[in-house]
């Protein structure tokens, strides 16, 4: 179990990593709900929105490979939806199955060409409540520390064992592991409190931005509202 | 009229599962000065440290340059008493290193413009480079993320700064490095550790603590030279005494 | 059990979203309250442990593994609000790290792993006097509270997948609740066991949920809490609004009661889902008000 899911290209420096976070949660956003409201029959809308995700992909400099990758795990759904498709017709499952993957892929390009520190203040300055945004920010910092205890935990189990404990055995393996590691993310989080306590915390917490919201971001935004209004009114 | 920056008397703890920390603690430290606490394992040393800044409450008194530790001024204690806990993950808990060392002053409503000449300070002081600040602390070794953790503290300009086991797992390097910033620093020190060449290189006075008393307090050459006084407490001469390496 | 976009429809989807953050502003309020500065760290700190225990996997016959969700167990140990927050904070991650549930189905994905696990989970502890159980007792209703909410949020699951038209109720139902019977098993054996492991080791943190009043407001509140959203829902799959997917359902037959296709017009069929989905929230309902008069019974609070 490797974190190296967050962030993986989120440091390239695309024109799209240039841009302010906000700019980026909203023009997705935009997007995404966009694809979601094309009408089943509209079949030129689809491509029109399919070549859109195409040529963000290309600029976003995110390898192919892995935005493909990450698509498959929709797969399952699809073919469980896809079991209705005799009595729905193709022509539905089939916007369901575009629907679906050009959505999944507008998040995936949101989210790998923005840091998560900078989503958070994104998030922020959106007026996300304080307690979420403290809460996502401590929980992208003691990802870390408790992946690298957890590790450790399951080498440790590893080199007591060979090959497969019977169930119950297994289950109270689990069970001390997670419990270990439960106690530990308390001791961390009394410790943190005294930290924060010890440099007079009182509620606010910093999350201080240095991008700024430049001309890019507002000719990228003004392009895409267009593009999403053209479209639809154009049906 | 001397000043003294920390003034305990008869404080004594007990944790809420009725474990006794700290029993009848006397201690008295001047402005500027070094102070070492040395003990064995389990002795409070960590304890007393939290009752500096009002974390922890026992009973007896507690003065923080004159004042009483009261509910009412704990947040101007915390200002003046800088904390440097044992485990730096514990202390870094912001997305940058930036905003963990400016998390103390915007604490304390510090200006906004200010702030990045105090950080900046803050991560030089402690011999790190501006560019630092842009990191985020789970990419840095253990050496940076301690001297990250004195940054967040030292940003605040404490008078007094109580540490606890600044130098623990650090490679001789880092050690060393650690040692001479901390060296340079103009806060009234209360460190408390088992690196007795530490305490010999910093401290001048050194207060040894064993099941929550203090059972010596006095100069430090002479105390840890003591083979007697040292065994009984379950800590050891340090090596640099025993050969004959240090002279001072 | 995350619900990626484009499989719900959109009226749903956005009332769910509406919902969830309505919820969460609320819950926000509430720890803010009852406890001040302490639960921010634990809560952060916690939404890691629950991310990374939720990759845990613990196999099971054959090759297949579960691993332990954890909203009960959080609910259990922070107090509803408080777990709920976490679990919310552990389903925004998910969906933004490994894409795990779609954007415009946040508000249904947190709506089922978050909002039901936790407060059905606690629920069904307090119910069992779990609070203030000791020993056997104990786990027992950790047990089942973890089972129980895997059920209620699986069943939830499939009344929006209902709704949306992608797959009928019956067939929804049977599968999500006749899988999550078998997983729940996992989640509510691990759930026991780590309650076990802490009053072993830490007892001390069992008592961390400040909210040990739940008095008859926050029952009244949760029993309208799942019947008010539910029935949102239902109304919410039920206008006659032009919407892209309804017309999946307005000429397709859906074979949901066993009559010829033809016999179905599409009023009836949303008639047809209305009263299923109104016999379950009464169902739920009846339940919960069944439990807590026995409780007020037999042990006094």
């Amino acid at each position: 179990m490797r974190h190296n899911f967050i962030d993986r290209y989120a440091a390239l420096d695309s024109p799209l990593h240039l841009l302010e976070a906000r700019t980026k949660i909203l023009a997705f956003t935009g997007l995404i709900v966009a694809v979601l409201f094309i009408p089943v029959d509209s079949g030129i809308l689809f491509f029109v929105y399919f070549f859109a995700t195409a040529v963000l992909m290309g600029i976003s400099q995110v390898p192919l490979g892995y935005i493909v990758g990450r698509t498959l795990f929709i797969l399952p759904f699809i073919v469980l939806a896809s079991l209705a498709a005799p009595w729905h017709g193709y022509m539905e499952v089939g916007a369901l199955f575009i629907r679906a993957v050009l959505c999944l892929m507008l998040l995936i390009l949101l989210t790998n060409t923005t840091r998560f520190v900078e989503l958070l203040r994104g998030l922020k300055k959106f007026g996300f409540p304080q307690i979420l945004v403290m809460n996502l920010s401590f929980l992208y910092r003691y990802l870390f520390v408790l992946t690298e205890e957890a590790m450790r935990m399951k080498q440790a189990r590893d080199c007591r064992r060979v090959g497969r404990a019977p169930f119950r055995k297994e289950l109270k393996i689990l069970s001390s592991m997670l419990g270990t590691l439960l106690i530990r993310s308390f001791e961390h989080a009394e410790r943190m409190h005294s930290a924060m306590l010890s440099r007079g915390y009182s509620g606010d917490f910093p999350l201080i931005s240095r991008r700024r919201f430049s001309w890019n971001d507002l000719a990228f935004l003004c392009g895409v509202a267009v593009f999403i209004t053209s479209t639809f009114g154009l049906r | 009229m001397t000043d003294y920056a920390v003034r305990i008397t008869r404080l004594s703890y007990t944790y809420p599962d009725g474990t006794k920390a700290l029993e009848g603690i006397d201690l008295d430290v001047l402005v500027g000065e070094r102070i070492a606490i040395v003990g064995p394992s389990g002795a409070g040393k960590s304890t007393l440290l939290l009752h500096l800044n009002g974390i922890l409450t026992g009973t007896g008194s507690v003065k923080i340059m004159g004042s009483n530790l009261e509910e009412s001024n704990l947040k101007e204690i915390r200002k003046e008493v800088g904390l440097l806990f044992q485990d730096p993950n514990d202390q870094l808990f912001c997305p940058t290193v930036y905003e963990d060392v400016a998390f103390g002053p915007l604490n304390l409503s510090v200006p906004a413009a200010e702030i990045p000449r105090r950080v900046d300070k803050a991560l030089n002081d402690a011999g790190l480079d501006h560019s630092i600040g842009s990191r985020s602390s789970h990419h840095l070794s253990l050496g940076e993320r301690r001297r990250v953790s004195l940054a967040t503290v030292l940003v605040m300009e404490p008078a007094i700064l109580g540490m606890d086991e600044p130098t623990s797992n650090l490679d001789p390097r880092n050690r060393r490095h650690l040692i001479e910033v901390v060296s340079g620093l103009k806060a009234t020190l209360i460190i408390a550790t088992h690196d007795l060449e530490l305490v010999l290189d910093v401290c001048s006075r050194t207060v040894l603590m064993d099941q929550g008393k203090i059972w010596a307090d006095g100069e430090t050459h002479d105390m840890l030279a003591n083979a007697g006084l040292m065994g009984k407490h379950g800590l050891e001469v340090p090596l640099s005494l025993r050969s004959g390496v240090r002279s001072t | 059990m995350h619900i990626p976009d484009g499989f719900l429809t959109n009226r749903l989807a956005l009332s769910l979203d509406v919902v969830s953050g309505a919820t969460v502003l609320y819950a926000a309020r509430r720890v803010k309250v009852d406890l001040s500065g302490r639960m921010v760290p634990l809560m952060g700190v916690l939404a890691a442990f629950v991310f990374i225990a939720q990759m845990l996997n613990f196999p099971v016959l054959g090759g297949t593994s579960g691993h332990l969700i954890g909203g009960s167990l959080l609910a259990i140990l922070l107090g509803p609000m408080a777990g709920f927050l976490t679990m919310t904070t552990v389903v925004i991650a998910q969906a933004l790290f490994l894409q795990d549930g779609g954007l415009v189905a946040l508000g249904a994905n947190i709506f089922n792993i978050a909002a039901i696990t936790c407060f059905s989970g606690y629920a069904v502890f307090r119910l069992l006097g779990g609070a203030s159980a000791k020993g056997k007792r104990l786990l027992v209703a950790g047990f089942l509270s973890g089972w129980a909410s895997l059920m209620f949020s699986s069943a939830f699951c499939a009344l929006q997948i209902a709704l949306s038209g992608a797959i009928p109720l019956s067939v929804g139902l049977t599968t999500m609740l006749g899988y999550h019977a078998a997983v729940g098993i996992i989640e509510g054996l691990l759930t026991a066991g780590v309650l076990s492991f802490l009053l072993k080791v830490r007892p001390d943190l069992m008592k961390v949920n400040g909210s040990a009043n739940f008095g008859l407001a926050d029952w009244a509140g949760a029993l309208i809490f799942v019947a008010m959203p539910a029935a949102i829902l239902a109304y919410a799959g039920s206008s006659r609004l032009p919407d892209p997917l309804e017309k999946l359902l307005a000429g397709s037959p859906l074979l949901i009661s066993g009559a010829a296709p033809e016999e179905l017009s599409s009023a009836a069929r949303m008639t047809d889902y209305l009263i299923r989905a109104a016999v379950f929230i009464v169902l739920v309902a009846l339940g919960f008000l069944a439990g807590f008069i026995a409780r007020r019974r037999s042990v006094k609070p």
